[in-house]
């Protein structure tokens, strides 16, 4: 059998840019700049990373504008459609800026060129585990991922928390992975295959739903629950959101967080299988879906450190998406891919932003740290505003398009109901009312960033151009997302039904 | 085309406003003012181009927004929105002379004022529920940041409480919107296409129904969920207190009138009364709470809630006059209300810089001017005939009568208790306020000027525009009165046969 190399390698190209620039970026740090300044070696490094991450970019580019049929290469494999292939480059572009908002902070310490390898490595196997429909690659590039966050979150080796979360976020992590694991393999067990479009088929070809494809699906949505943070299964996000190096935490809130819903969709959706099989899991995702807006939703009103806040904002965030995914294969799939996409970009802004007012001056993100932003740098208050105000849902931007989406992709699939617990009515009635818990906790922010005056001891701001150019691109997005929503919404449609 | 200027010309404004340095406080007033005078003409041109015989929307701009989830950019006018339009430039413009001295973060203010202003004409505007939903929710932030950066008495608690109350009845609506969609087989959000016959069933119009007039009825302050109102009124700073009492409380009768009533007839029919009930306890209440308040804007603020409840009263009567009315109150309440707020919270207190009634020492001598002015807006406030109050109310009530094998009598006997009422707090307040020698007076350590410093000229422009308004429209109503019919024929043909003609 002639095995299509130069095909996997086209489609691999972008891929094989990242790696190139996470090689490249270990070898001239212990090469050449070994007995350089800490600073020198934390500059070469980040540029060749951004410069590898930009390539990558630009490659995904090419390929989207030439239209690329769908391929599809060893079981599998690798799956390229304009969708995974956006997303991949959606990544990358955040990756990047994740990058650059690390490198003008100091050093994290004297592992200089390991943290931009390790981020490479985790957006290398992001994007490989977008671009797949293999449920074996599909794992192993979530393990790789993840095993690098571990090691990331742990990058502050002084401080005792920061180790004493990735432990934490280690055994969490370990544990989950067990069950997804657990779930894949009695998956597998079902279908006989690990191609999922093939999975689909066999599921379809049952004459009834076994017990064991059920059980399966339980275990996979535990695994799956701990990566997207659905409560009960959330505990690790607080802590890993405060302690971890600030753009690492945006990383995790943003990147990883779009990875681990790709996993859940393509484990729900795969291709072309009859609709009547969402009842399979509708109910616990559904379960998740409540617990989950409860748990984060109320466990953010009384925070008082920014990065704890966004972690239960990121969980009460994962149950409007929960409650999008019961929308169904298409309407559902949508809204969840489009959110997912303006979550991130307004979460890592967020993050952005704490890094530059409150590391950059040696605090920790409390927020008082943020109080004075107008009087201190009154354009970095705006683009706070730009990205908590679309986590809020508030119009014209990107989020409330989202969150809208997501609660008329669910109520779309029951309609018409004789009885309020038909459909999803009343799930869509308790998320909106869990918006309006949610706009507190960001207003609170809000208001110290705009109606508080600066402490009279505060140390100045101090934003370089490169982050001035990043936080004003993900400031766009939002406000172009928010207004223009059509073409990304038909592209990811589209995509998804042909 | 023309009306939607009024909505682009507020965020330009709000725009231009506030990347305009600090330090230059003339420019951002003038460029401020020159905003909302253009968004009044633009109101004003729109209302005189508007084709009368004609009837029905108006100046419509279809444009697809997202069309994959049957969203539209679709902005038009009839004699209701026209209105309400006209209503918010004149306030507009009355907020910007009222804020002339404002200092603190002055670009910011105006900023925030013209795009909450903006929000208000996209919601009058909009013919699309997501595009109005999403002016309504525009509307939002900026009353925060008003209230809790330049307002007073517990800014923030109050400012707070303001937006959570008017966040969560909009989840309500949104709630409402999102079965609207769904219980059509239209699949639109268009809200001429959801006008058309038979478009929902009895059922549904009755279950859904009191979800979308609840959720725009908070913002109109109908009890019990009223409470946001007069705390966030009158811890706002003077013009944000005139636009919020002026207009905002006028987004949720809009929201009341055009898509709960507009589009849900059937259900409107099923819950009159209950509304009505509703409505009068509105009139009465917030009369008589108004009575025992210390803080003179506290006064207005309730007032307000009792003047919203007459709003509610004209919507549940269901008949031409008495919706007629509502509308005809809405405008009504605006002028006044904003005139009531200006008076109280910016011309009085500026110079007194106390809200206490129990400290102001006979008025009448030390702000000769002021003090009569303040008589005549309360005068229109208690609907003595001859400014808009009177007809408004008077066609309320009447419309009422009529309705009358729909609302029990008991709901007329109680609006007449609440117009009792509002005579009482009206006099006793003037008299406390402005004739009565405080007992504080004499203290030797804070003696009251005997005379103040006298209104200023952008204090005058903006209370003779005011009450110009109140004045003519009261004496001449018969334009406004056929305007806003137009409006309401397919509203009034929808509710008589039990569904709605294109």
């Amino acid at each position: 059998m002639n095995f299509p190399y130069f095909n996997l390698l086209i489609a691999l190209l972008p891929d094989l840019a990242v790696l190139a620039a996470l090689f490249a970026a270990l070898g001239v740090d212990y090469a050449i700049l070994r007995y350089e300044s800490p600073a020198k070696r934390n500059q070469t490094a980040a540029r060749i990373s951004v410069a590898g991450l930009s390539l990558g970019l630009f490659i995904l580019i090419l390929q989207l504008s030439w239209n690329l049929p769908p391929v599809s290469i060893g079981k599998d494999q690798v799956a390229l459609t304009p969708l995974t292939l956006a997303v991949k480059a959606f990544l990358f572009g955040l990756s990047a800026i994740v990058v650059i908002l690390s490198s003008s902070s100091q050093p994290p310490c004297k592992h200089v060129s390991e943290y931009y390898a390790l981020l490479l490595l985790s957006t290398l196997s992001a994007g490989l585990l977008v671009g797949t429909e293999n449920l074996l690659l599909l794992f192993v590039a979530l393990e790789t991922m993840s095993l690098s966050l571990y090691a990331l979150t742990a990058f502050n080796k002084d401080s005792k928390a920061s180790t004493e979360t990735a432990f934490k976020y280690f055994t969490f992590g370990a544990v989950s992975s067990g069950f997804l694991l657990f779930g894949l393999s009695y998956f597998y067990g079902v279908v006989q295959t690990l191609s999922l479009p093939d999975a689909a088929v066999a599921i379809s070809q049952l004459p009834s739903i076994p017990p064991l494809l059920r059980i399966a699906y339980l275990f996979i949505i535990v695994g799956v629950a701990f990566k997207i943070a659905m409560a009960p299964f959330h505990f690790w996000a607080p802590d890993v959101y405060q302690y971890a190096p600030t753009p690492i935490a945006g990383w995790i809130a943003s990147g990883s967080k779009v990875a681990g819903f790709f996993v859940l969709l393509k484990i729900l959706f795969p291709p072309a299988l009859p609709a009547s099989n969402q009842t399979i899991w509708a109910g616990a995702i559904a379960c998740g879906a409540v617990i989950t807006l409860f748990v984060g939703n109320l466990g953010a009103l009384r925070q008082n450190n920014i990065k704890r806040l966004l972690a239960y904002s990121a969980i009460g965030q994962a149950g409007y998406l929960l409650t999008g995914i019961l929308g169904g294969a298409i309407q559902g799939q949508t809204s969840v891919i489009f959110y997912i996409l303006v979550y991130a970009v307004a979460n890592l802004g967020a993050f952005g932003v704490i890094n530059i007012v409150s590391d950059r001056n040696g605090l920790n993100g409390e927020l008082p740290d943020v109080a004075g932003c107008w009087q201190r740098k009154p354009f970095l208050a705006v683009l706070l505003g730009v990205y908590f105000l679309s986590l809020a849902g508030i119009p014209p931007l990107a989020g409330f398009i989202g969150k809208f989406y997501l609660f008329f992709a669910a109520a779309a699939q029951h309609p018409a109901i004789t009885h309020w617990n038909q459909g999803y009515y009343w799930l869509v009635g308790l998320a909106l009312l869990f918006t309006a818990v949610a706009l507190y906790y960001y207003l609170r922010v809000l208001k110290a960033a705009f109606v508080s005056d600066a402490p009279t001891d505060a140390k100045p701001i101090q934003v370089n151009p490169a982050e001035w150019v990043c936080l004003s691109v993900l400031a766009l997005l939002l406000i172009a997302g928010g207004l223009f929503p059509e073409a990304i919404i038909s592209f990811i449609q589209t995509t998804i039904t042909a | 085309m023309l009306p939607l200027l009024t909505v682009i010309i507020s965020f330009l404004g709000a725009l231009v406003v506030g990347l305009i340095p600090d330090k230059h406080l003339r420019a951002t007033r003038w460029i401020a003012l020159i905003t909302a005078s253009a968004g009044l003409a633009t109101a004003i041109t729109a209302t005189l181009q508007y084709v009368l015989p004609q009837g029905g929307f108006q100046s419509v701009l279809a444009q697809a927004w997202i069309p994959s989830i049957g969203i539209q950019f679709k902005t038009g006018v009839d004699g209701i929105s026209l209105t309400l339009l006209l209503l918010t430039g004149l306030i507009a413009v009355c907020g910007v002379l009222f804020s002339w001295d404002i200092d603190h973060r002055t670009n910011t203010f105006f900023a925030f004022f013209l795009a909450l202003i903006g929000g208000v004409y996209g919601v009058f505007l909009s013919l699309d529920l997501v595009l109005l939903f999403v002016f309504y929710e525009i509307a939002i932030v900026p009353k925060y940041f008003l209230i809790a950066i330049w307002g007073s008495t517990r800014r923030e608690y109050a400012a707070m409480k303001l937006v959570l109350y008017s966040f969560t009845s909009s989840a309500l609506v949104l709630f409402g919107l999102i079965a609207l969609y769904f219980g059509s087989d239209l699949h639109t959000f268009d809200i001429t296409q959801l006008m058309t016959p038979n478009t929902y069933s009895e059922t549904f119009q009755i279950v859904v129904f009191p979800v979308v007039f609840l959720g725009f009825a908070v913002l109109a302050g109908m009890w019990p969920f009223h409470t946001w109102a007069p705390t966030g009124h009158v811890a706002a700073p003077t013009a944000a207190s005139m636009l919020l009492a002026g207009v905002v409380m006028k987004l949720g009768a809009y929201g009341c009138l055009r898509i709960a009533i507009g589009l849900l007839p059937i259900g409107a029919t099923h819950w009159a009364p209950v509304i009505a009930w509703i409505a009068v306890i509105n009139i009465l209440y917030g009369a008589l709470i108004a009575l025992v308040q210390n803080d003179f804007k506290f006064v207005i603020g309730y007032s307000s809630v009792s003047h919203m409840g007459f709003v509610l009263l004209g919507l549940a009567t269901l008949n031409a006059t008495g919706l007629n009315g509502a509308v005809l109150q809405m405008f009504s309440h605006g002028v006044i209300g904003a005139l009531l707020f200006a008076i109280v919270g910016g011309s009085i207190y500026r110079r007194t810089h106390t809200r206490q009634l129990a400290e102001f020492d006979r008025l009448i001598d030390r702000m000769p001017a002021i003090a009569w002015i303040f008589i005549v807006a309360g005068l229109a406030s208690m609907g003595l005939p001859g400014f808009t109050g009177f007809i408004a109310e008077l066609n309320v009530l009447v419309g009422a009568w009529q309705a009358q094998n729909s609302l029990h009598v008991g709901v007329l006997i109680v609006a007449g208790l609440g117009i009792i009422a509002t005579f009482a707090y009206t006099l006793v307040k003037i008299h406390e306020a402005f004739f009565r020698r405080s007992p504080a007076a004499d203290n030797p350590e804070h003696p009251a000027p005997s005379h103040y410093p006298r209104l200023t000229c952008p204090e005058i422009i903006a209370l003779t525009l005011l009450i110009a308004t109140t004045l003519g429209v009261g004496l001449f109503p018969g334009r406004l009165i056929t305007l806003i019919n137009t409006g309401l024929a397919p509203i009034l043909i929808a509710l008589s046969t039990g569904h709605v003609l294109p």
